[in-house]
């Protein structure tokens, strides 16, 4: 699903004339199979963020290639890049990222607008999911109005809503108490078992880093350790 | 993205700020505003004047004055060799040609007499050239006449007072000469000094035909057309050519042209507008002077064209000035929203699709703004034309009306406005697109732009 090879990274910081270069990332390579839960841990400032960035595309790579589903992303331009994510990629942000403006209904029905998918099957498609993660209730409520556990179950019902076979997190348990966070994960074993979506997922938490079927250390910007959970 | 989608986008979008949305739609509808009034002014002033030319005269209608002597300097009257030629001119379709009794005639029946500007015409190319009677035939023997169509309405009676005419300056119609005209006697008197004493000859005519009605209504008609006998007889009479009034101190005139057989009054009538040009063309290569009406349109639409330029590039200054609010507005409109943008990028937002939904709402204010505009233009052209006559009568008094237009929007005002103003829209509209497709994603999310 994913292939990582020889990823390096560093960001520039300060003014021309006096910048520093930080090094975040130093040679990654490893991949993640169809169908896996690989959890990425480390310390604070380790690069873990920035790592998922880079599979993101949010950010471009300095060296090395990034390969999702037979697909060299790290080589795409912006705007292909967007295309690429909007058919294949689901996104689980530890801050949700609903758009404060729209209804709970809007959100998760924004990929499908960009997509270009009529208004009829749109409608179909967004109750079905909001229907999913139990929040069909609350379809017109703004993300201001909705709970912190709620707001992330409309952030993941809008990832799911593309179908990805791929979803990637970063912290998405960060924001929520312990009940709903055992929720949230219940959900994602349901999903990876019944749907088969791979997921790559960034945690502090070793409850979250419980459910991987691997586990992958970063320290200072290299893989230190690669576990395999074989209790799953 | 589908359009219908987008421009739901945009509608939500500008119903976030309405106030300011409006304001800049109200700085563009008053700038397109302003640019189509001020250019309907030329467009207004410039179908008057055009009106004016064209009712005056006939449009087909090419005056010749005379013809460039070799010597380049001086210009000989038209004779009838020139006639001949000007019949062979391809799409000519008459020539009249008229001789004008160099002295006013004065025709008298029984008590009533009535001064005439008296000519000697070429009746087949006159009818050509579109003369017809309103009564009785054209003439055939020597001594038979026709009048011009008003001829009748101003014989007046021989003792008839100084206030004759009414306020409309027509002849009162106690004055007027009442009996039948046509088959009737007429005398032409004409005067010449002999030796120093004023010697007059009368010489009978018999009315056989009266010219139609002008179809101008200003035009008045009241010529006499003589034979060529007649004026013969009269140039025996005076010793003159064409019957020149001598005075006191004066001689007979030794100029030749003169005295040849020329013309005073030439005028060709072209088959139809298109051929005018090529006629007075190919004549002013023959050195003819002319003048044709179509000749002079053509610079005075030339010179309302850069008139009309001018304005309207005023105008466009305008509009530049309210594109600097629609740029501000889209700017302020990409900085509020850049999270939402960094959000919808995340999840996959072309940045084609965000520039285009950031196009499509600057172009959307500056056409709503456009077409209030022209709304609203038409409006005070409306009122423009309405009120200025009225002011100008209070302010002088005057009853009569005025054919002015003063503000004109033909079709193509509007069009050219609203092309302008989508053109100044976009360009104003496109810096804060880009800007809004270059939204870091993580900055957006971080909430840190
Ligand atoms: N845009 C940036 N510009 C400069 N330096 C950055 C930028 N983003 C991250 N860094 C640096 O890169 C390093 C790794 O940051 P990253 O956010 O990937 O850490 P992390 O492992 O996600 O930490 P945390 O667990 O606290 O979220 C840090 O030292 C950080 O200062
Ligand atoms: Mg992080």
């Amino acid at each position: 699903m994913i292939t990582i090879k020889k990823l390096s990274h560093d960001f520039v910081i300060g003014k021309k004339g006096r910048q520093t270069i930080i090094p975040v990332l130093r040679d990654i390579s490893f991949s993640v199979e169809k169908g896996e839960i690989v959890t990425i841990v480390g310390r604070s400032g380790s690069g873990k963020s920035t790592l998922l960035n880079l599979v993101s595309g949010f950010i471009h790579p300095k060296e090395g290639e990034i390969w999702i589903s037979g697909e060299k992303v790290s080589d795409m331009n912006e705007a292909k890049f967007a295309d690429f994510r909007i058919h294949n990629l689901g996104f689980i942000f530890q801050s949700f990222q609903l758009i404060p403006s729209m209804t709970a209904f809007q959100n998760v029905e924004l990929p499908l607008i960009l997509k270009g998918i009529n208004e009829g099957d749109r409608r179909k498609q967004t109750e079905e999911m909001l229907k999913k993660v139990g929040l069909l209730d609350y379809q017109d409520h703004y993300p201001g109005e909705l709970s912190g556990g709620q707001q992330q179950r409309v952030s993941i019902a809008r990832a799911l809503i593309i179908n990805p076979p791929l979803i990637l997190a970063d912290e998405p348990t960060g924001s929520l108490d312990s009940e709903t966070e055992e929720e949230l994960l219940q959900f994602i074993k349901e999903l990876n078992r019944d749907m088969g979506i791979t997921f790559l997922i960034i945690t502090h938490d070793d409850k979250v880093a419980e459910i991987g079927d691997r586990t992958i250390e970063l320290r200072d910007g290299r893989i230190v350790e690669e576990v395999r959970l074989l209790c799953n | 993205m589908q359009l219908k989608d987008q421009f739901r986008f945009v509608r939500q979008n500008m119903k976030k700020n309405k106030t300011r949305v409006f304001m800049t739609i109200l700085a563009t509808a008053m700038g397109c505003a302003f640019l189509i009034v001020l250019a309907s002014v030329g467009f207004g002033l410039q179908k008057s004047v055009v009106k004016e030319m064209t009712e005056r005269r006939v449009i087909t209608q090419i005056d010749v004055h005379g013809k460039e002597g070799d010597d380049g300097g001086s210009f000989r009257p038209i004779n009838k060799k020139d006639i001949q030629i000007f019949e062979e001119v391809k799409d000519v379709k008459a020539v009249t040609r008229r001789k004008m009794l160099q002295q006013e005639g004065n025709f008298s029946i029984g008590n009533y007499q009535e001064p005439a500007q008296t000519f000697v015409a070429n009746f087949p190319s006159e009818v050509k050239a579109g003369l017809e009677l309103s009564e009785g035939r054209l003439p055939k023997g020597q001594d038979e006449v026709v009048v011009g169509y008003n001829f009748p309405l101003n014989l007046a009676s021989k003792d008839a007072p100084d206030d004759r005419y009414d306020n409309k300056s027509q002849l009162k119609t106690e004055y007027r000469y009442s009996g039948k005209l046509i088959g009737e006697k007429l005398e032409l008197t004409v005067r010449q000094l002999k030796d120093g004493k004023q010697e007059e000859k009368t010489i009978p005519l018999t009315v056989v035909g009266i010219s139609k009605k002008p179809t101008k209504e200003w035009a008045e008609d009241r010529s006499v057309f003589i034979s060529d006998t007649i004026l013969t007889e009269i140039e025996n009479f005076t010793g003159t050519p064409k019957g020149y009034l001598l005075d006191a101190n004066s001689e007979v005139p030794t100029d030749q042209d003169i005295h040849e057989n020329s013309f005073d009054e030439v005028k060709i009538y072209a088959k139809n507008m298109e051929a005018v040009q090529g006629i007075s063309d190919q004549l002013k290569d023959l050195k003819y002077a002319t003048y044709s009406v179509v000749n002079e349109l053509k610079e005075v639409n030339m010179i309302f064209m850069i008139a009309k330029a001018g304005l309207i590039f005023i105008g466009t200054i305008a509009i530049l000035i309210a594109s600097i609010g629609i740029y501000n507005t889209m700017t302020m409109a990409v900085t509020e929203r850049a999270p939402d943008i960094g959000i919808m990028k995340a999840i996959g937002a072309n940045p084609k699709t965000i520039k285009r939904i950031f196009l499509l709402e600057s172009s959307y204010i500056g056409l709503i703004g456009a077409l209030i505009g022209t709304l609203v233009s038409y409006g005070i052209s409306y009122a423009v034309n309405f009120a200025i006559p009225l002011i100008i009568k209070q302010a002088f008094g005057k009853e009569t009306e005025l054919n002015i237009i003063f503000s004109d929007i033909p079709l193509i005002l509007p069009v050219i406005c609203i092309l302008i103003c989508y053109g100044v829209t976009i360009i104003s509209g496109y810096r804060p697109a880009q800007r809004a497709t270059r939204v870091d994603v993580l900055k957006a999310m971080r909430r840190e732009v």
